[in-house]
């Protein structure tokens, strides 16, 4: 176990030392750690922590901003280094994030990005009030395996819907997982459109979109 | 109105204020609410329920006034900020009314701002606040808060559906919506004998399209009370721009609203009490409008009642009403529902809290967060007026010690989240009165308050 880098990356998390962050890694690299063991070992637990300590609201989001920062620094550092890119990040993949058309409601889906970015994924966000078709195209440019949909009203929930069903009905349903979320959302009502996932909140959102990126 | 004449200038500073990208705009909000923290020295007593600290206020105040100029006002649609500069803040807030006339006719009533432990009561709405209702039950429910008469205004619920359709928003069925709106609480108005009682609308205008139709010829009128929210935190767009000229131009009154989040961008109680004062400020110059609510707002549990939000609501309403004449509003948006006695806890909470603080409007009930369909009902917005005519004039150290008891009974719950009952369960559809079981539990609740110490009148 390697202490020290531990120390540095739980420190740069905490205060948004993006820079130190990226250096710390350098160096471990540069001893010869291999690159999976600092991301499997190192940064996820350091990251599992923020994402415990924001579920308990003992940080706040521009905390979980800092965090998200160091991820990322973290995961360019050792990707080059990473032949074999599928074995990095196993389970987390790349996201299409957005809430649907007419909906400005953001904080939770911006909980959703951040905390999915903390945990290795690279979130495509598409921002708030995001056409149906936008969400299918950023899909496609950026080959991504998941479209995360969040609505906080039931007069844009219908949207949701809308998606799944223009992906059954130009043949692409196979090609995402559709994850759904947000205060209104239900499993029940998850279900009942065909999505493949919900999550009540972030944490669960994570969750499910490990379990979908392996599946 | 004298204060509705900025709008060339909102417009202008939209077009050509300092750009920036949004996540750096959160982010200046989080580091320029974290240095005021410190250097105002706001700080968080959580053994108080209630903010007890008339120099507290008046810093909160300057901190929420420094932020405002500092920070502006982020339009998402030009990536710009709109900032306005201390004396022009100033100027606006010398000319808003601290007084206004809602409603026509003889259901005409009148609000007036107040000071913190004002004897004289506060204006109340009651109303489902946005809640998803039934179609068909949405008349019912509607005059089951217009006829309760302490409730001066009443606030529109949303449908579930259409005409037995999906209620798809940014699209005609929008339009739809809001004349539906028009239609159903207009009828509920009418049926309850108050014809011309002021309506909180056009609640079905999720973006500017239900806002547009609803009000004009034959639909909502300039005396209803017209949303325009901020989104969290501190920005607008051209969506809620665009409300906001129609609104102008039909001199009509404009409500806002903005909801802190607690533990995002604004951090903890400090920043959500900081945010909320800055937020009101900037709304009464960039909205332009007369009534100013806000309702911080949990993450997790999504109500306002959680013991740090209800500091920060009495602590902003206490800055700003000591040091403004602007009309302030907060309400009350509990996680439980009809049926239970947590709801009537939680509904006591901040109709004091806000009371006391100088509140000049207690709305409400957004009975469990505003999300369970027909899970409101108009006796917990009856309840929560009487609540707020019976504590005015309260010292705030004797509300801080009854909200201290009154917490003991709901925050173990929140996370639970009783949302108790439908409206078809509480109420009987024929006499659109309380079932006995609900009446029972109202009457429990306000003789264990009376007792207490609470004169309800
Ligand atoms: C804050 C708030 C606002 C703020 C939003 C600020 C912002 N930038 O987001 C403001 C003031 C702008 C606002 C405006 C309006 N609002 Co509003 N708002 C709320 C409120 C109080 C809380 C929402 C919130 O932020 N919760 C906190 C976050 C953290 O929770 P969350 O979003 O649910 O997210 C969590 C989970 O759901 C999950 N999650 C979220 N997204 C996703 C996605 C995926 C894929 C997954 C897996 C999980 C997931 O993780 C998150 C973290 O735990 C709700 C009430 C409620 N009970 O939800 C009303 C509410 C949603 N609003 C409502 C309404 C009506 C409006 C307006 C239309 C009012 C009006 N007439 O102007 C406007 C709409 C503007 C628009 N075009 O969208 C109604 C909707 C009713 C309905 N029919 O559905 C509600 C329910 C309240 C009410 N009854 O009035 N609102």
């Amino acid at each position: 176990m390697n202490r020290e880098l531990l120390d540095k990356l739980q420190d740069a998390a905490a205060n948004g030392e993006v820079e130190k962050a990226a250096a710390a890694t350098k160096e471990a690299l540069a001893a010869g750690m291999d690159p999976i063991d600092i991301f499997e070992n190192y940064l996820v637990p350091v990251m599992d922590q923020v994402g415990e300590k924001f579920g308990r609201l003992e940080i706040f989001l521009p905390d979980l901003m800092m965090a998200a920062d160091v991820a990322k620094a973290v995961k360019e550092v050792i990707e080059p280094s990473i032949k074999d890119r599928a074995t990095i990040g196993e389970g987390r993949s790349c996201v299409v994030l957005g809430t649907v058309m007419g909906d400005v409601h953001d904080i939770g889906k911006n909980m959703v990005s951040l905390l999915l970015e903390v945990n290795g994924f690279k979130v495509i966000d598409l921002g708030t009030n995001v056409p149906v078709f936008d969400f299918i195209k950023a899909a496609e440019k950026e080959q991504a395996q998941i479209i995360a949909m969040s609505s906080l009203l039931t007069t844009s929930m219908p949207y949701m819907a809308e998606l799944i069903k223009a992906l059954e009905e130009t043949g692409k349903r196979k090609n995402w997982k559709v994850v759904v979320g947000g205060g209104p959302v239900s499993p029940e009502w998850a279900k009942s459109i065909g999505a493949d996932g919900y999550g009540k909140d972030a944490r669960e959102a994570v969750e499910v979109c490990r379990r979908l990126s392996v599946e | 109105m004298r204060s509705h004449t900025r709008l060339l200038t909102v417009l202008d500073r939209a077009e050509n204020g300092p750009m920036l990208e949004e996540r750096e705009f959160d982010q200046l909000v989080a580091n320029t609410v974290r240095e005021l923290t410190l250097k105002y020295g706001i700080k968080y007593n959580r053994q108080e329920a209630i903010n007890l600290s008339d120099d507290l206020a008046d810093r909160l105040f300057e901190a929420g006034m420094e932020l405002a100029t500092r920070v502006g006002v982020y339009c998402t649609s030009t990536h710009r900020r709109l900032i306005f500069s201390e004396a022009e803040i100033r100027e606006a807030l010398r000319f808003a009314p601290g007084e206004l006339e809602i409603g026509s006719g003889l259901d005409r009533v009148i609000i007036k701002n107040r000071v913190p432990e004002d004897p004289r009561i506060p204006a109340n709405t009651g109303g489902p606040y946005g809640t998803p209702l039934t179609e068909d039950l949405y008349t019912y429910i509607m005059q089951s808060y217009v006829q309760e008469p302490i409730i001066d205004a009443v606030v529109n619920g949303t449908f579930a559906t259409i005409y037995g359709r999906p209620p798809k928003t940014h699209t005609p069925w929008e339009v739809l919506l809001a004349w539906r709106e028009v239609e159903l609480s207009k009828a509920a108005a009418q049926r309850a004998g108050r014809p011309g009682i002021s309506l909180g609308c056009v609640e079905n205008a999720v973006t500017e399209i239900g806002e547009l139709s609803g009000t004009s010829y034959g639909g909502f009128t300039p005396v209803d009370w017209h949303h325009v929210c901020f989104t969290s935190e501190l920005k607008t767009s051209y969506a809620l721009l665009i409300k906001v000229a129609h609104l102008i131009q039909t001199g009509c009154i404009i409500h806002d609203f903005c909801n802190p989040i607690y533990g995002g961008y604004a951090g903890g109680a400090e920043g959500v009490a900081m945010v909320a004062v800055a937020g009101v400020i900037l709304m009464a110059v960039v909205n332009m409008s007369t009534t100013h609510s806000i309702c911080p707002t949990h993450p997790f549990f999504e109500s306002d009642t959680a013991p740090e939000i209800v500091w920060a609501i009495s602590a902003s309403q206490q800055a700003l009403n000591r040091n403004t004449h602007l009309l302030t509003t907060v309400m009350t948006s509990p996680v439980s529902g009809p049926g239970t006695e947590s709801l009537l806890y939680e509904a006591a909470t901040i109709a004091t809290a806000a009371t006391v603080s100088g509140t000049a409007r207690i709305d409400g009930v957004r009975s469990g967060a505003g999300v369970c369909q027909d899970h409101v009902s108009g006796l917990e917005a009856r309840f929560n007026a009487e609540i707020s005519h019976a504590v005015a004039g309260m010292p705030r150290e004797q509300a801080n010690e009854l909200i201290k008891e009154w917490q003991q009974h709901y925050v173990p719950l929140l996370d639970k989240k009783p949302v108790g009952q439908s409206f078809t369960e509480v109420y009987d559809l024929k006499t659109l009165r309380p079932k006995d079981h609900w009446q029972k539990i109202y009457d429990e609740v306000k003789e264990r308050l009376f007792k207490q110490g609470v004169q309800f009148k």
